[in-house]
């Protein structure tokens, strides 16, 4: 029997509130971080099955046929809650010299130098935001480190649709753009399956406040 | 309640685990120190302890470094560093003093959020693994699969890109430039009268004159051209940010090369030559393959109008004779 992952109402309102709260949070602190304003959007949150997984990567990457992405696992370490979840940087056009610039690179980057500073920057990105949720929700996170999925890729090479082993997941969207600067990345996290229910049950807690 | 770990034991662990362990403050001065570190950098704990990272060692890339432990202050996450992208960050010993094939040991670094009673990050603590043996091995794995995939792409006996990974290439292109703009054009040629010379010097020398145009195409070539073979003795050229003109000059090029070779195949000399089409990306072309097909007519149009030359698509008005 495929239990029914699902989002109450109150769930929904306080976790977007939530994020709401953490993604200014790492707004604040991604912006004395790079020493420059970092805009982001407001987070999109909603349930997707599998199924949708890759035109919801299509819409994020608004049509752009090449992408470089990478992805990064977080989990709970500690409290009893089983939170799992991947999060993906999406990045539209790699504004290599923009990036290079605020993480103090200097001179020619090699492809070594490119590949370093898309993991940087994911990983910023992504620990940022995920740092702040973990704060509301009063939960302690760790991280496996980023890789890259792929560089220049078209946004079906992202995942593997047919090795996809859950039917729901939670999806939290970001967007990120940086002012004066040509730069633009979209930031997906992702906790399929039990995770849901670890995060409704970490909601109901808040609610009972 | 739960029970506290014994205080000795931690301290062991911290110090005999194969993993260096080392802390700094928002000073970038050391904190921790263990034994890993010890054995490595060959700077026992005593005198480190209270000072500054950087200046024990001078060698460190500084300005990137601490900008990376400055993002764990800031952002109280974590930060990583992957041997693949810096193969070391210390200049260590590796364990392979005899077997070799690294210069220093490879490392992976985790550098992890250290918070007080507050919940404020005081200090950075870093984890330093040795992936010496992974580094090694991934990097031969990663050298056998280059010359594999080198292998799937090339077509064997010319060594020019196969008509598959060719065609890719092109169809990359035609998206990319469709997308963003720019100008492309395709050039498509073949050997005159092949035919003859596989049934005059057989298929061996027919071979021979393969390679031989391979190498002369290999010449003619700019950078960012892409060659392949298309078919049996078809050949196309991909030139990214060229129009029509530019692609005629390395077309007739090609042409005046091949025109002068001679080629010595055991006591003959064989002279050949090629007719192409050529064809320069129009708001009208909506998919490669139509670009591929233009550049063939023009192609065809060059064969029936004399050979040894080549043709730009749209094709001439037909003169009457």
């Amino acid at each position: 029997m495929n239990p029914v992952y699902a989002l109450s109402e109150d769930q929904r309102d306080c976790l977007q509130e939530i994020v709401n709260v953490a993604m200014g949070q790492a707004g604040d602190s991604l912006a004395r971080y790079l020493e420059t304003f970092i805009q982001l959007s407001v987070p999109k949150i909603r349930l997707v099955e599998s199924s949708e997984l890759v035109p919801e990567l299509q819409k994020m990457s608004e049509g752009a046929e090449f992408i470089s992405a990478v992805r990064q696992g977080f989990f709970t370490a500690k409290g009893n809650a089983q939170i799992r979840g991947e999060a993906i940087v999406v990045f539209g056009d790699e504004s290599f010299h923009e990036l290079a610039d605020l993480l103090a690179y200097d001179g020619e980057l090699s492809t070594q130098d490119q590949t370093e500073l898309l993991l940087e920057v994911a990983n910023i990105l992504s620990s940022a935001c995920l740092i702040g949720l973990a704060e509301q929700m009063d939960v302690e996170l760790g991280f496996s480190p980023p890789s890259v999925i792929g560089q220049n890729i078209t946004i079906h090479r992202v995942v593997n649709a047919d090795r996809l082993n859950w039917s729901r997941a939670l999806f939290v969207e970001i967007k990120y753009t940086l002012e004066q600067r040509s730069f633009n990345c979209s930031l997906l996290l992702m906790m399929p399956g039990e995770a849901i229910d670890a995060v409704t049950a970490t909601l109901d807690l808040l609610l009972a406040d | 309640m739960n029970q506290t770990q014994s205080p000795e034991l931690l301290q062991f662990i911290v110090d005999r685990i194969d993993v260096g362990l080392f802390i700094v403050d928002t000073n970038m001065n050391v904190m921790l120190w263990n034994r890993f570190m010890e054995i490595n950098s060959q700077i026992k704990s005593e005198q480190i302890l209270g000072k500054n990272l950087f200046s024990t060692f001078p060698d460190l890339p500084q300005k990137w470094l601490e900008k990376k432990i400055k993002s764990v202050f800031l952002l109280k996450g974590f930060s990583f560093v992957s041997w693949e992208q810096r193969a070391y960050i210390f200049k260590f010993p590796h364990n392979r003093p005899i077997t070799g094939g690294v210069e220093y040991m490879y490392q992976n670094l985790v550098l992890m959020p250290v918070k007080d009673a507050n919940g404020h990050v005081d200090k950075v603590c870093i984890a330093l693994h040795d992936v010496t043996d992974v580094g090694f091995y991934q990097t031969e794995l990663q050298r056998a699969m280059h010359e594999l995939e080198a292998l799937s792409r090339v077509d064997g006996l010319t060594r020019l890109n196969n008509r598959h990974y060719w065609e890719e290439r092109l169809s990359e292109e035609f998206s990319r430039v469709k997308r963003y703009g720019g100008s492309l054009s395709l050039i498509m040629f073949d050997l005159d009268k092949f035919k003859h010379v596989n049934d005059t010097y057989g298929h061996l020398g027919g071979d021979l004159i393969l390679k031989k145009v391979a190498a002369l195409v290999k010449q003619s070539l700019r950078q960012s051209d892409v060659a392949g073979r298309y078919g049996g003795e078809e050949f196309g050229i991909i030139l990214p940010g060229t129009d029509k003109d530019g692609a005629l000059v390395v077309a007739e090029k090609l042409r005046l090369l091949i025109e002068n070779e001679r080629t010595d195949y055991e006591d003959k000399t064989i002279r050949f030559t090629i007719s192409g089409g050529i064809v320069e990306l129009a708001e009208t072309h909506l998919r490669h393959e139509e670009l591929i097909s233009h550049a063939d007519q023009a192609l065809y149009f060059s064969k029936t109008h004399g050979r040894n030359q080549f043709t730009c698509y749209p094709l001439p008005v037909s003169e009457h004779h």
